[in-house]
């Protein structure tokens, strides 16, 4: 347990949850209309806050994808990604539970087409992330972290 | 405030985040609006007016519109479609496919009704306001969807 929270694992894990959640804010970003759409598919946001959280949340995974990658705040932004990887599952879970056919939304939101519907591999993927993220959070050596600085 | 306390890390990355995503908003060429709307549902319907109409319809409506052979177009993923859909819809490929497909049947101001596959899904609307778009001025959204559609025992088929 102790090598897989101070070796290099922890540079990986790093790596990996940045580049997933950079690239998958980067479509949203540029289409902050289809990724609501994507929101609201999920029946899961009250009072027409889908527009106001797809403005936000592609902001949030970009920020917490470049921090956890350049070493910057990584306590942080490994606690937003925790979050963010609960909530996606506990999103996509109920809307798997309640049978609603739904695309994921969760790379790419321009295209109709995608075939990136949700299933139970989407789960998966996303409890993966959340162990890589909480690998990262409580991690006992600190490498490539320049602010705050490592000690 | 001490930046070495995770909490206050993750707190400061959120209200960044609000910051860039409000900001950006303000800034763009095409804001969204800060809340959904949601489309209202029309009761009667005066399918021969020449007034344009983008309005959401409830299924009695849509079954007259389907009794009336009026085009139905499905907003949902390929894989959906297949599974099960409204007799006759026609599948949402790629939205210039769909709009040149629409075009070989019946031209612009004929109504067509959209639906994906429930009451709160916002395929449908996203596409019918990709229609209104393209020149499309007869637009219903079926809101209760596959879902209701299906409930209801109304004809239906599977495969392409």
């Amino acid at each position: 347990m102790k090598y897989l929270l101070t070796g290099p694992i922890i540079l990986f894990s790093r790596v990996i949850l940045g580049g997933v959640f950079i690239f998958a804010s980067l479509d949203k970003i540029s289409n902050p209309e289809a990724f609501a759409t994507a929101i609201s598919n999920y029946h899961v946001m009250p009072f027409g806050l889908e527009n106001l959280l797809a403005l936000i949340l592609p902001w949030l995974e970009f920020l917490a994808g470049v921090c956890i990658i350049a070493g910057i705040m990584v306590d942080g932004a490994a606690i937003m990604i925790i979050i963010m990887n609960m909530v996606f599952i506990i999103a996509i879970s109920q809307a798997l539970a309640r049978g609603i056919s739904i695309e994921c939304g969760c790379f790419s939101v321009s295209s109709a087409s995608e075939g990136d519907n949700i299933g139970l591999i989407t789960v998966i993927r996303d409890i993966g992330y959340l162990i890589l993220a909480f690998l990262v959070f409580y991690r006992q050596k600190y490498q490539f972290e320049f602010f705050p600085k490592s000690i | 405030m001490n930046i070495r306390i995770p909490i206050l890390q993750a707190i400061l990355l959120v209200l960044i985040s609000i910051l860039i995503g409000i900001g950006s908003n303000i800034l763009s060429s095409k804001p969204l609006p800060w809340f959904a709307v949601e489309l209202s549902v029309v009761e009667d319907v005066e399918i021969k007016s020449n007034e344009p109409i983008l309005a959401a319809i409830s299924i009695e409506q849509a079954k007259l519109f389907f009794d009336d052979e009026v085009l139905f177009v499905d907003a949902r993923d390929e894989g959906y479609f297949e599974a099960g859909h409204i007799k006759g819809a026609m599948k949402n490929i790629f939205l210039y496919e769909l709009i040149f497909n629409i075009e070989e049947k019946q031209n612009k101001d004929t109504p067509l009704v959209v639906y994906c596959g429930d009451p709160g899904c916002g395929d449908s609307e996203q596409l019918a306001y990709d229609l209104k778009d393209s020149g499309f001025t007869k637009l219903y959204v079926f809101k209760g969807g596959w879902l209701e559609w299906s409930k209801a025992g109304y004809p239906s088929e599977v495969g392409k």
